[in-house]
C-alpha cells in the first residue's frame, strides 16, 4: 500500500513546483518595492519609448513628436489656458450630463417597473439608442440657438441612452422577494420606486452611469471640434491646426487625466452609494 | 361573524397544473398553525394566498370576514431568507414597517420603537448594522422584528428558520413561542414548514398537506401544554406517537401519488 501512495506524491511533487514558483510564490518574494515597480514599468516603458523615439525618429524639421521635456514645458506653458478650457468644457458636460442622469434614471426605473411602459417604450429605445450621437451634432447646431446648447443637448442624448436602458434593466431584474417584501409592507408606488426599486437597481445604474460618462467626453470634444472657441477638444484641435505639436499633445494629456479623474470620482460616489453591497 | 382565517374549497392553478386543490381550513383567533408539507406540496403558495401576493383560483378566502384581495398590514410576513431590505441598516428596515403601520408618528418614536422591537428578538447590538453583516439567524431575528412592527394580528411564516443552523433555529423557536406567548391578544400564526418536529413544537394544530396537487390530508390538535419544555417534550411518548402518525400519512400520501404515476 505504502510504495503508490509514495510514488504518486513524488509525482505530485515534481509537477506542481515549476508552476507555483512562477505564480504567487515569487511576486511574494518581490516585496513591497518589486511589486510598485511592475505595476509602473508600462509607464516608465512608454515614457522611455516616447523619449527614445522623439530624438532618433527621422522626422525632419517637423517635431510630430514632440519629446517628453518639450511637452512637459508645453504644458506648463498652457495651464491657464487649459484650466479655461476646462471649465469651458465642464458647463458644457455638467449639465448634458446630469440632465441625462436625472432622466435616464427617472424614465428607466418608471418604464422598467411597468410591463405596459415597457411595451410602448422598449421597441422605441431599441432603435433609437444605438444611433450614434455624433450624428445629431450638425442638426442641433442648425436648429439650436447656441452651440453651446447643441453641445449640452448632444452629451446629453450619448449619456442619456447607456444610463435609461440600464436603469431599465435594474428595475426589471429586480428579485421577486423585494417585491413581495414591498407588497407586504404596503408601500406606495413612490416609495416602492424610491426606496426600493432604485437602491436595488443603483449597481445597473452605476454601470449605465460610467459609460455615459466616457460618451460625454467623446462626444464633447468631438463637440468642440465643429464650433467651439474654447474647451478641451477645441484645445487640441487648434493648436493642430497651427502644427504645434508639443501643446497638441499636452492638450491629448490633459484630457486624458480630466478624464480619469472624473470616472475615478464617479467610482468612488459608486462605492459609497453601494457599500451594502457584500 | 366568522373570526380567524377562513379558507373555503381553495384552489390555485399554475397555468393548467393544480397545485392546490379544495383547501378547506379554519383558522380561529389566536390559534398557531403549523401547515406540514413535502416540498411540492403548495405550501409556500397557499401562505402567498393567504398574503395576498397571489389571488386563488377558486374557492373563498376570508380573515375576519373581509375577503383577501391583497396584501394587507392584517396580515404580516416572514419568508425564508432575505426579507430585509440589505440597503437600509437594521433599525431603518424596522423603521419603514412602523412608519407604514403607525403613519402619524414622528420619526424620532419610530426609531425608538424599532429599537424596541429589536431588544425583544435580542438584537439591539445590531441596530446600525446592514443585513449583509448579520449571520442568517441574526437576519431572521430582524425579519421577525420587521413583521411584529408591523402590528398585524395574523403572522404568515413561510419556512422562516429554513435556512438556518439547528442551534439557531432551536433558539429563533423558543424566541417565536416566547413572544408569542406573552403577547395580548394572542396572534394568530400560520407557519409553513416541511420539519414535523418544529410542526408539532410550535403549533397548537397541524394541518399536513399532501403532494401534487396540495391537498389537506390530515387535520389534527397538537394537546401539549404550555409553555413547552424542549426536552421533555421531545423525550415524550406522545410526541413519538404523533410524529409516527404525522410520518405514516406522509408515507401513504407518496405511496398513492407513486402508484398513479
Amino acid at each position: 500500500m505504502s510504495e503508490p501512495i509514495a510514488l504518486a506524491t513524488q509525482e505530485l511533487s515534481v509537477i506542481p513546483v515549476p508552476f507555483e514558483s512562477t505564480g504567487p510564490g515569487r511576486s511574494a518574494k518581490l516585496g513591497w518595492l518589486g511589486r510598485a515597480l511592475e505595476s509602473v514599468a508600462v509607464w516608465i516603458g512608454l515614457l522611455l519609448a516616447w523619449y527614445l523615439g522623439s530624438i532618433y525618429l527621422p522626422l525632419g524639421d517637423n517635431p510630430l513628436l514632440p519629446s517628453p521635456v518639450l511637452t512637459a514645458h508645453a504644458l506648463w506653458e498652457s495651464l491657464p489656458e487649459l484650466w479655461t478650457g476646462t471649465l469651458s468644457s465642464f458647463s458644457i458636460l455638467l449639465p448634458g450630463f446630469t440632465v441625462a442622469s436625472v432622466l435616464g434614471i427617472v424614465a428607466g426605473l418608471t418604464v422598467g417597473t411597468s410591463p405596459r411602459l415597457q411595451r410602448i417604450f422598449l421597441p422605441f429605445a431599441k432603435v433609437a439608442g444605438p444611433v450614434p450621437p455624433t450624428v445629431y451634432i450638425p442638426y442641433a447646431i442648425a436648429i439650436l440657438p447656441t452651440f453651446k446648447l447643441s453641445a449640452i443637448f448632444v452629451v446629453f442624448i450619448g449619456a442619456f441612452w447607456p444610463i435609461f436602458q440600464n436603469a431599465v434593466s435594474g428595475a426589471h431584474s429586480l428579485e421577486q422577494r423585494y417585491r413581495d417584501n414591498a407588497r407586504i409592507l404596503g408601500l406606495t408606488r413612490f416609495e416602492y420606486q424610491r426606496r426600493v426599486v432604485l437602491p436595488a437597481a443603483l449597481p445597473h445604474i452605476f454601470s449605465g452611469m460610467a459609460v455615459g460618462l466616457a460618451f460625454s467626453f467623446i462626444l464633447l470634444t468631438v463637440a468642440e471640434l465643429f464650433g467651439a472657441n474654447a474647451g478641451l477638444g477645441r484645445f487640441v484641435q487648434y493648436y493642430a491646426d497651427f502644427a504645434d505639436y508639443p501643446k497638441m499633445v499636452a492638450g491629448i494629456l490633459y484630457t486624458g487625466l480630466v478624464t480619469f479623474v472624473s470616472m475615478t470620482l464617479l467610482d468612488r460616489v459608486r462605492r459609497r452609494a453601494l457599500f451594502w453591497l457584500k | 361573524m366568522s373570526l380567524g382565517l377562513k379558507l373555503e374549497g381553495i384552489g390555485f392553478a399554475y397555468d393548467v397544473t393544480p397545485i392546490l386543490q379544495d383547501i378547506n381550513v379554519h383558522v380561529p383567533v389566536g390559534q398557531f398553525i403549523s401547515l406540514l408539507g413535502a416540498s411540492g406540496s403548495g405550501k409556500s403558495t397557499l401562505l402567498r394566498l393567504v398574503a395576498g401576493l397571489n389571488q386563488p383560483s377558486s374557492g373563498r378566502l376570508a380573515w375576519n370576514g373581509a375577503v383577501v384581495v391583497g396584501p394587507s398590514l392584517e396580515r404580516g410576513v416572514v419568508f425564508q431568507d432575505y426579507a430585509l431590505f440589505p440597503w437600509l441598516s437594521v433599525v431603518d428596515n424596522i423603521e419603514i414597517a412602523i412608519a407604514k403601520a403607525k403613519p402619524k408618528v414622528r420619526k424620532a418614536e419610530r426609531q425608538e420603537e424599532a429599537r424596541e422591537y429589536l431588544r425583544k428578538v435580542g438584537l439591539e447590538a445590531a441596530i446600525g448594522k446592514y443585513p449583509g453583516e448579520l449571520s442568517g439567524g441574526m437576519r431572521q431575528r430582524g425579519a421577525i422584528a420587521r413583521a411584529l412592527a408591523l402590528g398585524s394580528p395574523l403572522l404568515l411564516m413561510d419556512e422562516p428558520f429554513g435556512a438556518l443552523d439547528p442551534v439557531n433555529r432551536a433558539r429563533l423557536q423558543d424566541l417565536l413561542l416566547e413572544i408569542w406567548e406573552q403577547a395580548t391578544p394572542k396572534k394568530t400564526i400560520l407557519f409553513v414548514t416541511h420539519d414535523v418536529d418544529e410542526a408539532l413544537y410550535l403549533g397548537d394544530r397541524l394541518v399536513v398537506l399532501g403532494s401534487s396537487p396540495g391537498r389537506v390530508i390530515a387535520d389534527l390538535a397538537v394537546p401539549f401544554d404550555r409553555p413547552r419544555q424542549r426536552r421533555s417534550l421531545f423525550g415524550s411518548e406522545a410526541l413519538h406517537a404523533l410524529r409516527e402518525q404525522v410520518a405514516e400519512t406522509l408515507a401513504e400520501d407518496t405511496l398513492q401519488r407513486l402508484k398513479a404515476a
